[in-house]
Order: structure tokens, then C-alpha cells, then sequence
């Protein structure tokens, strides 16, 4: 354990990784969103071919593992279509399907949490389907989901360290290299579990930060795993 | 089409897969209990320690986890060579700290009262905690206790990463060997699901029978 600042000389190769692992983690959770939301929203409102989809698309990239998903997507996307695609496009495509999936089952917890009444009431007032949404039903909905989001964020998270397996240079990976290099495998690895420790720590107390703010008190969600 | 050889291929990675999980859920069930009790009963300076070994386990990757026993700890605990076992104890005690979680949730949930209550009756906090409380937590738990199972089956795709036999290496493998880019994986992907989704479905249907059994919320 001696000399541990030889880990310096690695600073400027570990900070890339960090940026890279945080860049993927965004990525997955901005597509994942979006997915979310629209899967979410088709499987309260839609038709029942709708929901049959979105059910099988949710159940495949929860029920199965990140690391099998990343290696079917970067694999065989350009054999099947021809678009040639690199780590990067594979892995934040595949981090936005997994999350997505993740994130429709919040989403779902939290629209249906928004009260049946204020449906009725809205129409009544005259609303359009599409006005009730946005005014009345998002904003609601996106305030108290938070909670559960940050646990997709938590777990999104740690799993961008699967992309390895793909060969994406982001913490893990360059921390394994480094590891190789130097001989040294015990400090690095102690020296980047503490890097993704402070990340996560720091990013939970921002989003519980958040929340307390915005929060709509007495209107809260158990969310539907 | 995937062919009957190339199945029964990729069908012995299945044990493994299954071995690691069941033995990491069984490390993180021996582990999760006490830390879950501590966290209810203990002195101040031992439910500091509980909270910072489960803030410790949910803020690191599994992955990294793994790399560090295998890799790392492997110089000073020969043990950790064998990346089976380094795959077992990082899944093993990061889910100590997430049953751990889901048994703090379920014995607050069966409540105060009926601590009150047994105490009342004569027996002491440990009698309480072994025959009142901790019989209805585990009915409680359940459900959680499935989604953790669950999420081993998949995290131990993981240990592909050490260069363990388990079902993703052995799709992996199928890959290189057939030169086919999409069967292999979406095969291994369709068996966890056939493992997770079961397991998962059944301990929450099996949870709330009893529930209802049991007259519990």
C-alpha cells in the first residue's frame, strides 16, 4: 500500500474514463426518459397491440441481463441492417433501451398516481386529451417520480461498467488497464470503488435536493417493480 | 433458427449461471439478517458501521467489486484466485446490503405494537425479534427477496468479465464458433428471462397468499 500517489501519474487517463462513464450514464437516462415516458404512456392510454408490445419490449431488457443486450446490439446491428456503429453509438443505444424499460414501470406508478377525478375534471373543463396530459397529468407525474428515478439513476449508473465488455473506454475499463500496467491491481481498483463512491454520494444528495424542492407533499408513489 | 447441438451448448452454461446466484443470494440472506436487526436494536457505534457497509455496497459497481477480489485481493487472500469464488463473495455481499434493506423495510412494516406487545407478555427483545417479529418480516419480504434473486441471475453475467463458464460465456463462445452475430445471444437472453421471470413471479405470488393467510398488510 505504500507510495499510493503513483496513481497520479494516471490522473489525466482516469478522468477521461469518468467523463466517459458519466457521458454514458446521461445518454442512457435522456433516451431512457423518452422511451420511458412514451412506453409508459401507451401502456395506460393505448390499444391493446400496443400494450402487448411495449410488454414484450419491457420484459426482454428487464429479464435479461446488460452485458448479454450490449453484446447482441454491437454484434449483430451491422450485420442485420449494415450501418457500421461503434462502441460508443452501441453502448448509449443499448443503455437507452434497457433504461427505458426501467423507466416506463415509474412512469406508469406515477401517472396512475395522478387522481382519476382530475381526468374527469379536465375534460369537463373543456380540455383536449393532449392538454390534460401536459398540464395536468406530466407535471405531476414527473415531480413524483423522482424517488424511484433516482434508484434507475443509481443503477444505470454502476452499470455503465458492463460496457467493458464491448471494449468502451470508460471507468472500468481503464482502470483494468491500468491495473495490468502498473502491477498495481489492488490501489487502482481501491482508488476508482472511492471515485464511483463520491459520484454516487454526491448525485444522491443533489436529486434528494431537488425533490424536497418540487415536491407536491401528501402526493407520493410506491413504485410498480 | 438455433440448432439442437448449439442449444445443449449453451445449456451447460445454465448451471453455473444458476450456482452463482443461489450461492450469492444465500451469502447476502446469512449476511442481510444481522445487518437488518443491528440496524433495529444494536448500539449507535455498530449501526454506523451496518449503514456504511450498505452505503458502501450500493455506491460501487459489482464489476468493480469483483475485479478488486479477483485481481486485487487476490496477493493477500489466495482464495479470490478462483474467479468463481471471487464472483460469489461480490455478489454475495453486495446483496447482504440490499436483503439487508429489504428486511429493515419488512420488520418496520409488521411494527412497534407487537414488540410492545411480546415484551408485555414477558419476553425478551431476542425472543420477540425470533418467534413475533422475524417470522411475519420474512413473509413481508418476499416479494423483494424475488426481485433480489432476480437481479442476481442477471448480474452474474458479470462474472463473464473473470472469465467464468456461465451462460454468457458460453453464448460468447457460440458466437466465435458460429460466426452467427445475433442467435447465440438473443438465446442466452431469452433463457434468463425464462430463469428470472419465474422466480421473481413466484416468490410475490407466494408472499402475498400468505399475506392474506396471515392477516398482514
Amino acid at each position: 500500500m505504500s507510495d499510493i500517489l503513483f496513481i497520479l501519474e494516471f490522473a489525466g487517463l482516469i478522468l477521461e474514463g469518468f467523463i466517459m462513464t458519466v457521458i454514458m450514464t446521461f445518454l442512457g437516462l435522456a433516451g431512457g426518459f423518452v422511451l420511458g415516458v412514451l412506453s409508459a404512456l401507451g401502456d395506460v392510454y393505448g390499444g391493446k397491440f400496443l400494450k402487448i408490445i411495449i410488454n414484450a419490449y419491457v420484459e426482454f431488457f428487464r429479464g435479461s441481463p446488460l452485458i448479454v443486450q450490449l453484446l447482441m446490439f454491437y454484434f449483430s446491428i451491422p450485420i442485420l441492417t449494415g450501418i457500421k456503429w461503434d462502441a460508443f453509438t452501441a453502448g448509449a443505444v443499448t443503455l437507452m433501451l434497457n433504461s427505458g424499460a426501467y423507466q416506463k414501470g415509474y412512469f406508469k406508478g406515477a401517472i396512475e398516481a395522478v387522481f382519476k377525478d382530475q381526468l374527469l375534471a379536465a375534460k369537463s373543463l373543456g380540455m383536449t386529451f393532449k392538454q390534460t396530459l401536459m398540464h395536468i397529468v406530466l407535471p405531476q407525474a414527473l415531480r413524483i417520480v423522482i424517488p424511484p428515478w433516482t434508484n434507475e439513476y443509481v443503477s444505470l449508473g454502476l452499470s455503465t461498467s458492463a460496457l467493458i465488455v464491448i471494449g468502451l473506454r470508460e471507468l472500468t475499463n481503464i482502470s483494468k488497464s491500468i491495473a495490468a500496467q502498473t502491477f498495481r491491481p489492488l490501489e487502482v481498483y481501491l482508488f476508482t470503488s472511492i471515485i464511483y463512491l463520491v459520484w454516487i454520494t454526491v448525485s444522491l444528495k443533489v436529486l434528494d435536493y431537488i425533490y424536497n424542492r418540487v415536491r407536491i407533499p401528501g402526493l407520493e408513489v410506491t413504485s410498480e417493480i | 433458427m438455433i440448432t439442437l447441438s448449439d442449444f445443449l451448448f449453451l445449456l451447460q452454461g445454465v448451471p453455473v449461471t444458476l450456482s452463482i446466484s443461489l450461492l450469492s443470494f444465500a451469502l447476502g440472506f446469512i449476511i442481510g439478517i444481522p445487518i437488518a436487526v443491528v440496524r433495529q436494536i444494536a448500539p449507535l457505534e455498530l449501526t454506523v458501521v451496518a449503514e456504511g457497509y450498505e452505503k458502501v455496497m450500493r455506491g460501487i459497481p459489482v464489476l468493480v467489486f469483483m475485479l478488486f477480489l479477483h485481481f486485487g485481493l487476490a496477493g493477500i487472500v489466495p482464495i479470490f484466485k478462483d474467479s468463481f469464488i471471487s464472483s460469489v463473495v461480490a455478489l454475495g455481499l453486495r446483496s447482504g446490503a440490499y436483503q439487508s434493506q429489504i428486511f429493515r423495510g419488512a420488520i418496520n412494516s409488521v411494527g412497534r405494537d407487537q414488540m410492545r406487545a411480546a415484551i408485555s407478555l414477558g419476553m425478551t427483545r431476542t425472543q420477540a425479534f425470533r418467534h413475533i417479529i422475524l417470522p411475519q418480516a420474512f413473509i413481508v419480504a418476499l416479494p423483494g427477496l424475488g426481485s433480489e434473486i432476480a437481479l442476481l441471475i442477471k448480474d452474474s453475467s458479470y462474472s463473464f468479465v473473470l472469465g467464468v463458464l456461465d451462460l454468457t460465456k458460453y453464448s460468447d463462445i457460440l458466437r466465435k464458433a458460429t460466426k452467427s452475430f445475433i442467435i447465440p445471444y438473443l438465446t442466452a437472453a431469452i433463457l434468463y428471462i425464462l430463469m428470472t421471470f419465474p422466480i421473481a413471479n413466484y416468490l410475490d405470488r407466494w408472499g402475498s397468499r400468505l399475506k392474506t393467510k396471515y392477516g398482514l398488510r
